[in-house]
């Protein structure tokens, strides 16, 4: 393959919402603690006749400075991209940034399904009355419109989706935006995919979603790469980073901006399969594309974080592709056994939680990882541990054969 | 139902919409667009009238009105028609 010149490309900033914290600290540490909030899902339009293990945001703080009314007309799954993306633009310092050099790129499709269900319903039976701002709310592009008002950015902004791989093809998408020179400054976000009743039986009733086995010990229900785990269990999340050349940062903050790792290495691979089954040989290309894109031996990666989601046959395989790409050395925990699936979201808020692992020299734990379906790879089990990570490796995977995967490696006097 | 209780919905659901205006006193020459309703919000403050007085009115007969004097002349004219 082609040797690539190597990438100057680095995360200035992150913005992160989930169900065990808002924001990046809070996020860090119950990371490291294994903290969790699975239980029965509560959410209005999120369970018919049905009892659906998740988990959720508990409350979301949204700052004084936001649009009111904007708020009053933003689906959930805007408003959580809005207070994400917050927590970035300042993490970053992108006030004064020209703001038709900054663009925005919001991996999901679909995301707002359970509000859309909600109001369908509401307005069944005097559908003439239905609320006009339904026409705008429903697309996906309206998280985009909400986001570029309240922050001004005038470059450019769309949604892209590739379902569980949306979040890191959206990271892709932005690399593409820096480098050609569309902007100086891209956002990517992995948004939040607000499931309702009607996706969640549909993930069950193909086998995908957990967890009839733990029905009455949610705790116990998500549960990646272990023997015992029965399919994948939903958790609400959104993560949002800030990409930009390591030269344009210093010269607009000079130290003001620490860059978090630098984007080494991305590719993206699809399996010519439009089903929701893995691909052994699309995730074996798509890592070694990544590797060397990064110029990296699988050696050097000593952190992964895989996609991991619990399902029977996407664990095995992902780790049937990890041995064969010569990384059973490295270590390898779940980010999915602590905050669940995000489905869209996922792709950014596991490249949050790399980051977040990298600054703090620790690795999180696996929540119930007893038995783990192959005990000879690098396991960060029950406990944090401490470990320096210098070159990280991250994978998604999505339904209809999308592969991605991306390189992140310690910046030299990052810690 | 009055004229002036027509009025009083609209005014109602402006509200609800732009509570920011709480404490206005709204007057029939009051136009929408410098209450600072978007064009959204509009067609929000028509559609819970229509709901609110079960009048189900084409866009169209709104299109020449000019403020909300006017807005609550078309609907009392539909609501007294029927």
């Amino acid at each position: 393959m082609q040797k690539q010149p190597q990438s100057n490309l680095i995360i200035s900033g992150v913005g992160v919402t989930s169900s065990i914290g808002q924001g990046k600290e809070a996020f860090a540490s119950a990371l490291l603690a294994g903290s969790h909030a699975f239980s029965v899902m509560e959410r209005p339009g999120r369970q018919h006749d049905s009892a659906f293990i998740g988990a959720e945001i508990p409350s979301l703080n949204i700052p004084d400075s936001f649009s009111k009314r904007n708020l009053r007309t933003a689906s959930y799954t805007g408003q959580v991209a809005l207070v994400t993306l917050h927590e970035a633009w300042q993490d970053a310092k992108l006030d004064g940034v020209d703001p038709h050099r900054i663009g925005l790129i919001i991996g999901g499709s679909n995301t707002q399904q359970r509000e859309l269900v909600q109001v369908q319903e509401a307005y069944h039976d005097r559908a003439f009355f239905i609320r006009p701002n339904y026409a705008v709310s429903f697309m996906d592009s309206d998280v985009c419109g909400l986001c570029t008002e309240q922050f001004g950015i005038r470059g450019m902004a769309y949604t892209i989706g590739g379902a569980s791989a949306s979040g890191q093809a959206a990271i892709i998408q932005a690399i593409y935006a820096v480098q050609t020179g569309q902007v100086d400054v891209c956002i990517a976000m992995g948004a939040l995919m607000d499931l309702s009743y009607w996706e969640c039986q549909a993930f069950r009733s193909i086998g995908a979603m957990g967890s009839e086995r733990y029905a009455d010990d949610p705790a116990k229900a998500c549960r990646p790469f272990d023997t015992n785990r029965d399919g994948f269990i939903y958790g609400e999340s959104c993560g949002a980073v800030v990409i930009e050349r390591a030269d344009f940062a210093r010269e607009r903050a000079g130290e003001d901006v620490k860059p978090y790792a630098r984007l080494s290495g991305w590719a993206m691979s699809m399996d010519a399969n439009r089903n929701p089954n893995p691909s052994y040989e699309g995730e074996v290309r798509v890592i070694q594309q990544a590797l060397a894109q990064a110029d990296l031996t699988a050696q050097e990666i000593d952190y992964i974080n895989p996609h991991g989601t619990g399902s029977h046959i996407g664990d095995e395989t992902e780790l049937a592709a990890i041995r064969d790409c010569q990384l059973s050395h490295a270590y390898i925990n779940a980010t999915k056994s602590i905050i669940g699936h995000g489905l869209s979201a996922a792709g950014t808020v596991e490249v949050i939680a790399t980051l977040l692992q990298m600054e703090a020299s620790m690795l999180h734990p696996t929540r119930n990882l007893e038995d783990p379906i192959d005990p000879d790879l690098h396991w960060v089990r029950q406990e944090a541990i401490p470990h320096h990570i210098q070159h990280a490796l991250t994978l998604s995977m999505g339904f209809g054969g999308v592969n991605t995967a991306l390189c992140l490696s310690r910046v030299p006097n990052n810690g | 139902m009055s004229k002036q209780q027509i009025f009083e919905i609209i005014v109602g659901h402006i509200l609800e919409l732009l509570p920011e205006l709480e404490g206005h006193t709204f007057h029939p020459e009051d136009q929408l667009k410098d209450l600072g309703a978007n064009s959204l919000d509009r067609a929000e403050i028509v559609m819970m009238t229509m709901e609110s007085l079960g009048l189900q009115i084409p866009r169209v007969e709104f299109a020449n009105v000019k403020n909300i004097g006017e807005l609550a002349e078309v609907f009392y004219a539909k609501a007294t028609a029927v």
